[in-house]
């Protein structure tokens, strides 16, 4: 059985490790995405918080090159996978 | 007989037991989304499907899945459920997760319960593995067992929804899969049996929380000596634990309804307490 004091160390690296990872998933953390119209246009660096928004609509793929494309916004579509 | 002086924190949490549906009930608010906020660049820590017309933030183990097919790790998403485990482990399954007090209400309708075999704990972290990491991450969004195309929330909360504003608004209906149909089909049909069966066969958020039980800043605490043997807390658990041998397993969800036994020998305890007998490792010390 761990002791009280092991406890607390392991408590604050784990809240410290998961601090760091929202701090560097959300301040710095970005994607880059290609645009929703393939017309030649570059890729934009997306934010994760943004990037999250997107997936949570279905809104991004990884093409078989492995590149990240932007297949609509907004609204997810009535044939959503859920 | 060294007796266990009963801390602020566990006084707290035996007069709330009792109002456990209520405080599911308010955390219930925030996520359906009363005010229309969408906040969707914001995961939470509960298993709520993010296509539901009514959800505040997204769901972490969809964005995670979702993440795992693009290939890019999801910092934000690992980095809330570490946290939040650390803090309260299967606390969160409990009290707070609106798909657990889903499961709650209906088992309150008075139907033949039936317990289950200890190993089916276990295929949660098949789940996990299989729908939310590996089959997202080899195979992309689009094959038949990522998570979100299996999942029974997204297909109540999110699929049935759609498809009853669709009917109503007169447009064609688009089913979900035959799958994800028979699964919740199954899990409707489960919830009147047994206790809470998506949160202790499938769930794999409560997986990744139920790794922190034995680490996280709450916990609950057995002490021997107050301990009759009285088996109550036995019939208390309806997850066929016995939190005297193990109160802080895997399988447990924190309902924490055997904290009301008879002699008390089981409270919530934290980590930060200074009460002289109020930690497994003083307990141990005592022996």
């Amino acid at each position: 059985m761990l002791t009280k004091n092991t406890k607390i160390i392991v408590f604050f690296l784990f809240i410290l490790l998961g601090a760091v990872l929202i701090t560097y998933g959300a301040v710095f953390h970005s994607t880059n995405v290609l645009p929703q119209n393939q017309d030649g246009s570059p890729a934009v660096a997306k934010s994760e918080p943004a990037l999250i928004k997107e997936a949570s609509v279905g809104g991004v793929r990884r093409d078989e090159s492995g590149k990240i494309k932007q297949t609509y916004t907004g609204q997810s579509p009535e044939a959503c996978a859920t | 007989m060294p007796m266990v002086e009963k801390t602020k924190l566990s006084k707290l949490a035996s007069k709330f037991i009792g109002w456990r549906m209520w405080v599911q009930s308010a955390f219930l608010l925030v996520w359906l989304d009363p005010l229309g906020l969408r906040m969707h660049t914001v995961c939470s820590p509960v298993f709520h499907c993010y296509a539901c017309p009514l959800s505040t933030f997204a769901c972490p183990i969809g964005i995670i899945a979702q993440f795992g097919a693009l290939h890019i790790f999801p910092f934000i998403a690992v980095g809330l459920l570490i946290a939040v485990g650390v803090l309260f482990g299967t606390l969160i399954c409990g009290w707070v997760c609106p798909f657990g007090f889903l499961q709650d209400l209906v088992a309150k309708v008075p139907t033949p319960r039936f317990d289950l075999p200890k190993w089916t704990g276990n295929l949660r972290y098949v789940v996990l593995i299989v729908t939310v990491l590996a089959v997202p991450y080899f195979f992309g969004e689009g094959h038949w067992l990522f998570v979100c195309r299996v999942c029974p929330a997204g297909a109540l909360e999110a699929a049935v929804p759609n498809m009853v504003g669709q009917a109503i608004g007169g447009k064609e209906i688009i089913w979900p899969s035959a799958l994800k149909l028979t699964i919740l089909g199954l899990f409707l049909i489960a919830i009147f049996f047994i206790k809470r069966p998506w949160c202790r066969i499938l769930c794999p958020l409560g997986a990744i929380f139920s790794l922190f039980n034995r680490v996280s800043a709450l916990f609950l605490r057995f002490n021997p000596y107050q301990c009759t043997e009285c088996k109550q807390c036995h019939k208390m658990c309806e997850y066929g634990i016995e939190p005297e041998k193990s109160p802080n397993d895997s399988r447990c969800v924190r309902c924490l309804e055997c904290v009301g036994c008879g002699p008390g020998a089981l409270t919530l305890g934290s980590i930060f307490e200074n009460s002289k007998t109020n930690t497994p490792l003083d307990i141990e010390k005592l022996e």
